[in-house]
């Protein structure tokens, strides 16, 4: 009724031809199944049966369409005539979706409800289920010997499964093998058979007949099968057994890998039920290969798979001979896996293919150490550097007189005491050239012999002990400076209380000691410890295991690690080991025990560690005090205890918790320690400790005085540098009045200003930083100031900028805790201010009146410390609140006092007042001072209004610290055109008006 | 001899149930009950008057080392080797929380006045602060000035005084954010308030304790006589403060006169190492605790 609709009209419905009847039903079944459905609702077409479309409603729809789909019939709704179930309530009416349903739909859903059938019972469950209650209910009819239902449960009827049906129907009988035996072309053919059975008995009409099927095929088809048959019958279906996780290895992790050969030793080993014949027949098979020729090459079995029962006996029987053969070769080391198996159970650590010798000859054989005499010193004497010490040991030759020839005698004691010094050869050569000469016959045993060899002797002695007394000085001094204890002695450390201290020291002492025996000594230490067990020998009775005991001593007392067992002990059994390392230990603690009373050079320190008591130790060893002389108690009691104070922040929570105040509330958290050069210069973090005593000016480490001078110092110095060019701008003399005019009219609230915008915003962290902002930004005002008048003003330090923002900060910090909504004002933060603004204070008569409400406790504070220099912060912050509160009036006149010696500050203010202060030496300090003063003052207004401007600022500021001293030229005439800060200007003073007014007001 | 007569030398009764050393036995506020913990995990409450074993608490994985009671007797807190520090509920013997963070043993464990912070002391050099009230289990304030093993802890209404193997004694004070470090040059095993709180004790390593002004940090007088050279053994001051107590390394307990520092009384109390004493808040009554497994309970 599209296009042409508007042409043609027609009348009544076209005749339609059959087939076209059928396309359509056709498609509507095509339709109604999938597409549709797939439809939007929209879009969907209703048809009846026969594919028609049909429509709903009054306009465009026929005359049936008022029911079809709505009601069940022309007449609508047919009432179900009412049953009443009074009767038969207790009838249990089961509700099913049918019920609900209508006939079409009943049909619509009678394809395709899911249910199950008997037929497809794989597992027997639903038939065994039945059969139950079939047997229940039989049971109910009938009375039962055992009363209750428990052989009914117990017993249940047996069921045969569909697969074991078909497989009885197979021909598969209980207790035999499913799997084919053979992979041979016959079977797979017969196979085929039971294939093209099984497709056909799938049928129940066709059971019969298939029945008697498979008989016919297995008769056709194998006519050798029955041989297979009947060896596969022996076989019965193998038990599903569990292969319990035996090893330690890891899930999935196989030794056997990369060595197959040794997984089934293994296996045999673990189960040795195998009948050995075949066990070792298979042994033999992994451990050369499969190419032994037991197994057909090329059947079946792939480098993966492994040897199959089956497989085997296919061929066990053809290759019976090269069996039996092989069992022969192999029969003396069946016997040995055999023994080998028997040794399993004792010796786990013996490698596959290994045995282990059936008799333990082989074992190591220990030998006792051997018998030490009981005079035996374990001191080896090594020869000496010299010949002559050799021969000291000999006996001294008889004491002879000396010749009576005088020369004689003189020769041969000269002789005597060259060869005593140079040694025998001297003796030799000198006999060997003297032959001839009768002089020296006394060496070849002539006349003076006698003399001569008692003469050598005591030469030689005489020179040995010297030398020993050379050495002997040699050792002190090199033990002195090779012990710990005496370079602890000479740095003043405090001696290791060591039991066997001096032990080897006197050895060293009482021996005749030669270097080499004291080096030897250093490092095997023999003779310590023969001291040290005499006094205890609890195991005399049997000295093994004293020796054993006097290892153990060893090991506990020498510290270090543990020594190995000793080898007399290796032979132990474990449990014994440990019982005697018990005894050895009560015997420690016992020997300890008695030698705590006896002997106070063992410390208890030493044995602690064998109590059995173990309370809280301390490893205090090194700091154990030897009994200090009274020299040391007296430098002790000066030295000790020693004060030291410092900063702490403790969190805001644990203030909280504790109930109090932060005393840093509202300061910025502890600046993160920054590493770069200037910043280390400048900053100290508050972490940084101070002492009190080290509160000099210089020292860095107070952590808020000195960012302070820091500040100073660098202001100082930036400023020095500017004063120079200054100083040729500055010779037109600053119109004063002008100053005053400018200044003058905030120089009244100025405190007030500051003091509304402290009540305004306490605590508030950003604060601190946008007054700093603010300063910087009344440096500009200033700054821009100057230009308005035609004056030079050096332009905002970077450094001086960045630095103010640290006092300031802090000055925040102070404002908020000291009053907590106290009007403070701001000039009477002294310690963290720029001090310049104190004095103000000092130097403004009309600022009096503010003064006196508080600030005055503060000021005081300064001077009256100002010799610390000012740097006790945390009394003025603290105590200077106090004062605050309790007596104002009476600080006040305090104030006043000091106020006159404030020749300090003024020092202060010249190294501290920043750009300005040098150049401007011709103006009176009240101005300056008030100049300072309104700078602040300009940029706590700035603060409020042009909060926005202001962080505009903080990035230029930012980057004004970066740059170098260098750019300030530039920066300079940058600021020059800045206009905006006329406007600042007299907004500033707009603002100062308003608050007069407010000022007023509150008065 | 009445200073001496007023000494609790009288043993009233023991208290048996641990098994292993007693690490310390405290007094509750009121002196009612005492509470022990040792090595054998527990935590165990007494009533020492009457010599009864009322509860144990299990939880520890390592020995408490030390105990502390709310004043209201609602809570405990208890540390150890376990690095953590458990919140129980009394009544109930539950862990309402395990405070964990300390890098290794905490020694010492103490709730400050209103039971809203428990301050722990620990062997990894710091003092930690633990909310009770908040759920979180982040420590509100970590203290690590301290250079070595910090041994006892000690609070006052608005301080945090810890005693540190390091020798020192530090005090951190709330009000003022001021840390004061006084250093004794010897390890501190143990610190312990005077009574009206102008003093600290300090039981150093070298046998000696020390008895410090709070204000001054000056070394008012030195205790001697006794063993301490290994362990951490308790001090305190009597309930009058006239006397200073502490236990000895081998099982002795001392008294000292505060002022001229003269052994009152010395006498063998166990027969090994006395770990921790605890004075009576009113009475004449002490309880020791030591490494023989047994508390002791001290009358006049």
């Amino acid at each position: 009724m599209d296009s042409d609709g508007d042409d043609y009209v027609f009348y009544g419905t076209p005749i339609e031809r059959e087939e076209e009847i059928s396309s359509r039903k056709k498609k509507a079944v095509a339709k109604s199944s999938g597409h549709l459905r797939s439809l939007p609702v929209w879009k969907q077409e209703v048809t009846d049966e026969e594919g028609r479309r049909r429509f709903h409603g009054a306009f465009t729809g026929g005359f049936s369409a008022g029911y079809y789909n709505t009601v069940g019939s022309e007449k609508g709704w047919a009432p179900q005539s009412f049953v009443s179930s009074r009767k038969n309530r207790a009838e249990v009416k089961q509700q099913s979706i049918l019920n609900f349903l209508d006939e079409d739909e009943k049909a619509e859903l009678d394809g395709q409800s899911l249910g199950t059938s008997m037929q497809f019972d794989t597992f027997g469950f639903t038939a065994a289920e039945l059969a139950r209650k079939q047997a229940e209910k039989e049971q109910q009819q009938r009375p039962s010997a055992i009363p209750g239902p428990v052989p009914d449960e117990i017993i249940l009827p047996v069921t045969e499964s569909i697969g074991v049906k078909l497989l009885l129907k197979m021909g598969w009988r209980h207790g035999h093998s499913i799997k084919d035996s053979n992979a041979n072309s016959q079977y797979d053919a017969r196979r085929e058979a039971r294939k093209a059975f099984l497709a056909f008995s799938s049928d129940d009409a066709k059971l019969q007949l298939a029945e008697s099927e498979p008989v016919k095929c297995n008769i056709e088809n194998s006519t050798e099968q029955p041989a297979n048959d009947d060896v596969l019958s022996y076989e019965s279906t193998p038990v599903y057994v569990l292969n319990p996780k035996q090893d330690l290895h890891g899930l999935g992790f196989d030794p056997y890998k990369h060595a197959p050969e040794f997984r089934e030793k293994k296996r045999s080993r673990i189960c040795g039920k195998e009948p050995g014949n075949r066990k070792a027949y298979m042994a033999k098979d992994n451990l050369f290969g499969f190419k032994s020729g037991n197994v057909a090459p090329g059947f079946g079995i792939g480098a993966l798979e492994e040897l199959d029962a089956e497989d085997e006996d296919v061929y066990a029987s053809g290759l019976d001979l090269v069996d039996t053969y092989v069992q022969e070769v192999e029969e003396p080391s069946r016997l040995i896996t055999d023994s080998k198996q028997k040794l399993v159970a004792k010796e786990h650590g013996v490698l596959p293919g290994f045995r282990v010798a059936s008799n333990s000859e082989q074992q190591l054989e220990r030998f006792d150490a051997p018998v030490i005499p009981k005079d035996f010193v374990p001191h080896h004497k090594f020869p000496g550097p010299l010949e002559t010490n050799y021969k000291l040991a000999d006996s001294p030759p008889q004491e002879v007189l000396p010749p009576e020839d005088n020369n004689l005698k003189l020769l041969i004691e000269g002789v005597a005491t060259l060869v005593a010094r140079c040694g025998k050869l001297f003796e030799d050569l000198s006999r060997e050239k003297n032959q001839s000469n009768p002089l020296f016959n006394f060496l070849t045993g002539g006349n003076g012999h006698d003399y001569y060899t008692r003469k050598l002797w005591e030469e030689r002695q005489k020179r040995n002990s010297q030398s020993k007394q050379q050495l002997d000085g040699k050792l002190s001094l090199s033990t002195q400076r090779m012990t710990a204890e005496s370079r602890g002695k000479i740095l003043g450390e405090r001696p290791l209380d060591r039991s066997t201290k001096d032990l080897g020291s006197s050895v060293a002492s009482a021996e005749v000691i030669q270097l080499q025996f004291n080096l030897s000594d250093t490092f095997t230490k023999p003779a310590s410890f023969s001291g040290l067990p005499e006094v205890m020998k609890p195991f005399e009775d049997d000295p093994v295991k004293q020796e054993r005991f006097e290892q153990f001593l060893k090991a506990k007392y020498q510290g270090g690690l543990r020594s190995t067992d000793s080898s007399g002990a290796s032979n132990m059994s474990e449990a014994a080991r440990a019982h005697e390392r018990l005894d050895f230990e009560a015997a420690a603690e016992a020997i300890q025990k008695g030698q705590w009373g006896k002997e106070s050079k063992f410390s208890p320190q030493q044995f602690v560690d064998f109590s059995a008591n173990g309370g809280m130790q301390f490893t205090s060893g090194g700091l154990e005090q030897v009994k200090d002389s009274e020299a040391d108690d007296l430098v002790m009691k000066k030295m000790f205890p020693k004060r030291e104070e410092c900063q702490w922040r403790p969190s805001p929570v644990l203030c909280k918790r504790f109930d109090l105040i932060d005393p840093y509330m509202g300061k910025p958290p502890p600046a993160p320690r920054m590493r770069s050069k200037i910043d280390t210069l400048i900053f100290t973090s508050d972490s940084v400790k101070s002492t009190k005593v080290e509160e000099t000016p210089t020292a860095n480490r107070d952590s808020h005085p000195t960012p302070q001078f820091d500040v100073q110092g660098i202001r100082q110095d930036v400023s020095s540098k500017e004063i120079e060019v200054e100083v040729e701008v500055e010779n037109v003399e600053r119109p004063v009045d002008l100053y005053k005019a400018i200044f003058s009219d905030d120089s009244d609230d100025e405190g007030e200003s500051i003091s509304l915008n402290k009540v305004e915003d306490p605590g508030k962290k950003i604060e601190a930083a946008t007054t700093t902002l603010n300063r910087l930004i009344a440096g500009d005002f200033l700054e821009s100031l100057g230009k308005e008048l035609g004056l030079e003003v050096p332009p905002e330090m970077p450094y001086p900028t960045n630095k103010a923002q640290i006092p300031a900060s802090q000055k925040e910090g102070v404002d908020t805790d000291a009053g907590d909504a106290n009007i403070l004002p701001v000039q009477n933060k002294p310690s963290s201010t720029p001090i310049s603004r104190t004095r103000v204070d000092h130097e403004q008569p009309h600022d009096q009146e503010i003064a006196q409400d508080g600030r005055s406790g503060k000021t005081e504070f300064i001077h009256g410390n100002s010799d610390r220099t000012g740097s006790i912060y945390m009394e003025t912050s603290s105590s200077g609140k106090k004062f605050d509160k309790v007596n104002p009036e009476k600080l006040a006149q305090e104030h006043k006092k000091a106020r006159t010696p404030s020749g300090r500050h003024q020092n202060w203010n010249d190294s501290s007042s920043s750009e300005d202060e040098r150049s401007r030496s011709k103006l009176s300090g009240k101005y300056r001072h008030r100049s300072s003063g309104s700078d602040s003052d300009s940029s706590i207004d700035h603060r409020d209004r042009h909060h926005s401007r202001s962080k505009g600022r903080k990035k230029e500021s930012s980057r004004e610290k970066s740059s170098s001293s260098r750019r300030h030229s530039k920066h300079h005439k940058r600021r020059s055109r800045d206009s905006p800060s006329r406007s600042r200007h007299e907004s500033r003073r707009e603002h100062g008006e308003a608050k007069r007014e407010r000022r007023k007001k509150r008065d | 001899m009445s200073a001496s007569d007023v000494l609790p030398r009288k043993e009233a009764n023991v208290l048996r149930g641990h098994e292993g050393a007693v690490l310390a036995a405290r007094f509750n506020s009121d002196g009612n009950y005492c509470l022990s913990c040792g090595k054998d995990r527990t935590i165990r409450l007494w009533n020492p008057h009457r010599g009864i074993h009322i509860k144990t608490y299990k939880s520890h994985g390592r020995e408490v080392r030390d105990v502390h009671v709310t004043p209201d007797n609602s809570k405990l807190c208890s540390c150890g080797g376990d690095r953590q520090i458990f919140y129980w509920d009394v009544s109930t013997g539950r862990v309402i929380r395990k405070f964990r963070g300390h890098d290794g043993e905490v020694n010492a464990v103490k709730f400050n006045e209103y039971s809203s912070v428990v301050v722990s002391a620990g062997y990894d050099r710091s003092l930690r602060a633990w909310d009770c009230r908040s759920h979180s289990n982040e420590p509100i304030q970590i203290i690590d000035t301290f250079l070595d093993s910090v041994m006892s802890v000690c609070l006052t209404k608005t301080e945090i005084i810890g005693g540190s193997v390091d020798g020192t004694v530090r005090t951190f004070d709330m009000r003022i954010g001021r840390e004061l470090s006084d250093n004794l040059g010897q390890p501190v095993n143990c610190i312990a308030m005077s009574n009206d709180g102008n003093c600290i004790l300090a039981s150093c390593l070298d046998s000696t304790l020390r008895l410090l002004d709070r204000s001054t940090g000056e070394l008012l007088q030195e205790y001697k006589g006794h063993t301490c050279k290994s362990y951490k053994l308790d001090c305190c001051l009597t309930n009058t403060d006239a006397h200073i107590t502490g236990g000895s390394e081998d099982g002795f307990i001392y008294f000292w006169d505060l002022v001229d520092a003269s052994v009152v009384s010395s006498f063998q109390a166990h027969s090994s190492v006395v770990t921790s004493v605890s004075y009576h808040p009113k009475d004449n009554c002490m309880i020791t605790a030591s490494v023989d497994g047994t508390i002791r309970v001290w009358k006049t």
